[in-house]
């Protein structure tokens, strides 16, 4: 992994793990993810999934009537599906994302604000001759609007999340498949000035990739891989943007209610935390519920299991999102004393091994 | 001319072309070492912000005696820009010359922002018709110091301290704040392609950059020279009437 500094020429700091440790961290496709954890459902019988179906709404259970025999369920969420199927639970988890349905009906508020950036995803093609080793290498660089990040996929692919304003974010999207990777080529290896002006251009991008990188030659430092290769094609139809916003509910957990995910909390991409940070809270309220059954208590009450999920998840998260949120206020600074504490804060982290260690950690997840 | 007038400041090391060239080679030297390594690199990322300066910053454009061909100017139309800086030599009685080349600054691109910069000085002159004696060069200094802030354009403003009590005046009073409010509002004057503007209306360009010129400095000096010499002659009859 190589992030440095657009501002800076020290800060920069490589982490490499040593060979017997393994890889850092893995990247993978959402695809991926979501074959594998269809895959794990089957072997679980019995689950249920209905597919191509969304909620229509959640309201609670009808009050008891007066035979003895009804259940009470006037406290139990039911769920109203397009199937008109209605689903009552015990435990309802929302993991329904930013603005999903779960939060609103538990009226369960988020605290936060919006950045004023987008995220500019796509899939890239590297250049690269087809002998070649296939590289695993991460690249980020900070600039003032925000990171461009190219994360190596296998077979020479690459997954790009460009942070920047929402007008550049949209300008970026007008251009020519051409003038998009000379933007993105730029973005990782042209001084700020070069960026920016390319990004008031509607055309020409390649002529001014050419022309600045005859002056500024960045060979050598594709050749050491200190900056990413240069980008032989973009994936049609794979550019993408969204907005960037930092959330966290005011609590996980309410009666029979979970929110995980980004129905939970919201961050922005700078670390690369949101899917780790997804996958923890799945993780912390899956052990929340095997420690309730264990005891025979009811998974969906806050005091006797839900409670231990929201202590565990809500403050790691907490402090994530406060550290990521710092690092983007920082890094989007261009005072030029700023610009060389934090050069002298990622020249400390690529001195002391130990801090480099914890970071490699942190990043993985 | 820059360093003509330069040299006019020191007119006692005058006596010696020797002395001269050396006096000439320091200032370049002086210019150079003080625009790196921070103000230089300014300058250019303000030409490779604008679309001109970077056509300018591509093609390298040199400006010599052999490059601008004066006797071509002197046919354009009156009011061009062309016209303007022949108009200025001759009235200046100066000839256009070739500047020094850059030789204290590492980077390439760089010495070349410095070497534009010399050289079209004189353009500067031309589009604000401030003459080149020294109360008009330290006008201009000023002016170049708020719009590229260049130190070497800073340091001149030394100058000051040795000009006379009036034209001091004058220039506390109306040439600074011309050349503070006009150097810092108008658009940056390195990103001109002097080349292309030859042929356009010269009050137009100074219009579009948002420079508007300042009090004519050789109009003034030759009124106020007239009215003390006007002065002079009455108090003269005024003592030949007593005898």
């Amino acid at each position: 992994m190589r992030v440095w500094d657009g501002l800076s020429s020290r800060g920069r700091v490589s982490f490499d793990s040593r060979p017997s440790d393994g890889p850092i961290a893995y990247m993978t496709e959402n695809q991926n993810i979501t074959r594998g954890l269809l895959a794990a459902l089957e072997q679980q019988a019995p689950v249920t999934v209905f597919d191509k179906t969304s909620v229509e709404d959640i309201q609670l259970g009808p009050p008891p009537d007066s035979s003895l025999s009804s259940l009470n369920l006037s406290s139990y969420p039911h769920v109203m599906l397009s199937s008109k199927q209605r689903i009552g639970a015990r435990l309802l988890v929302g993991a329904d994302g930013i603005n999903g349905p779960v939060r609103t009906f538990a009226g369960i508020p988020t605290r936060g604000y919006d950045y004023d950036r987008h995220g500019v995803v796509a899939t890239l093609k590297l250049d690269m001759p087809q002998d070649e080793e296939v590289e695993t290498k991460a690249y980020q660089r900070f600039l003032p609007d925000g990171p461009i990040a190219l994360l190596a996929l296998p077979d020479g692919f690459a997954t790009l999340v460009w942070t920047t304003t929402p007008q550049k974010a949209a300008h970026l999207k007008t251009l020519s498949s051409e003038n998009f990777i000379a933007s993105v080529n730029a973005a990782s290896r042209l001084p700020i000035v070069d960026i920016e002006y390319m990004s008031t251009q509607p055309d020409g991008q390649t002529s001014e990739l050419e022309w600045r990188s005859s002056i500024n030659p960045a060979n050598e430092l594709e050749r050491t891989g200190a900056v990413p290769r240069t980008i032989h094609s973009v994936q049609e139809g794979s550019i993408a943007s969204f907005s960037i916003r930092l959330r966290q509910a005011t609590t996980y957990t309410a009666d029979r209610i979970a929110l995980i995910g980004d129905a939970a909390h919201t961050i922005h991409p700078l670390a690369g935390q949101g899917l780790n940070m997804g996958l923890a809270d799945s993780q912390a309220l899956a052990s929340a519920i095997i420690e309730a059954v264990e005891h025979g208590a009811d998974v969906g009450n806050e005091l006797t299991c839900l409670n231990k999920y929201n202590g565990e998840a809500w403050m790691r998260n907490n402090r994530m999102l406060g550290v990521v949120d710092k690092l983007h206020w920082l890094y989007s600074m261009r005072n030029p004393a700023v610009v060389a504490a934090r050069g002298l804060g990622l020249g400390m982290v690529e001195q002391f091994g130990g801090l480099k260690n914890w970071f490699m950690r942190q990043a993985g997840g | 001319m820059y360093l003509s007038t330069t040299l006019s400041e020191v007119p006692w090391l005058l006596a010696s072309d020797v002395v001269a060239d050396a006096v000439e080679d320091l200032i370049a030297t002086l210019g150079e070492t003080t625009a790196t390594p921070y103000f230089i690199y300014r300058l250019r990322d303000a030409m490779l912000s604008d679309t001109t300066g970077r056509r300018i910053l591509r093609d390298r454009p040199r400006m010599t005696s052999k490059t601008i061909d004066v006797a071509r100017l002197q046919q354009l139309p009156e009011n061009t820009v062309g016209r303007a800086f022949v108009g200025w030599l001759e009235r200046e009685g100066i000839e256009q010359d070739s500047r020094d080349n850059v030789r204290y600054i590492d980077d390439e691109e760089c010495a070349y922002v410095m070497q534009r910069y010399r050289e079209c000085h004189d353009f500067y002159h031309a589009l604000t018709g401030l003459p080149v004696f020294v109360e008009g060069e330290v006008a201009l200094k000023a002016f170049e110091f708020a719009n590229t802030l260049l130190p070497m354009t800073g340091l001149s403003l030394f100058a000051v301290l040795r000009m006379k009590a009036a034209q001091r005046r004058r220039f506390w009073n109306t040439y600074l704040p011309w050349a503070v409010t006009n150097g810092v509002k108008s658009k940056e004057i390195i990103n001109i392609y002097w080349e292309e503007q030859l042929e356009r209306d010269v009050d137009e360009l100074r219009a579009e950059l948002g420079i508007e010129t300042p009090p004519d400095l050789r109009e003034t000096r030759r009124r106020l020279r007239e009215e003390r010499k006007a002065a002079q002659e009455k108090e003269n009859m005024g003592e030949q009437r007593q005898k």
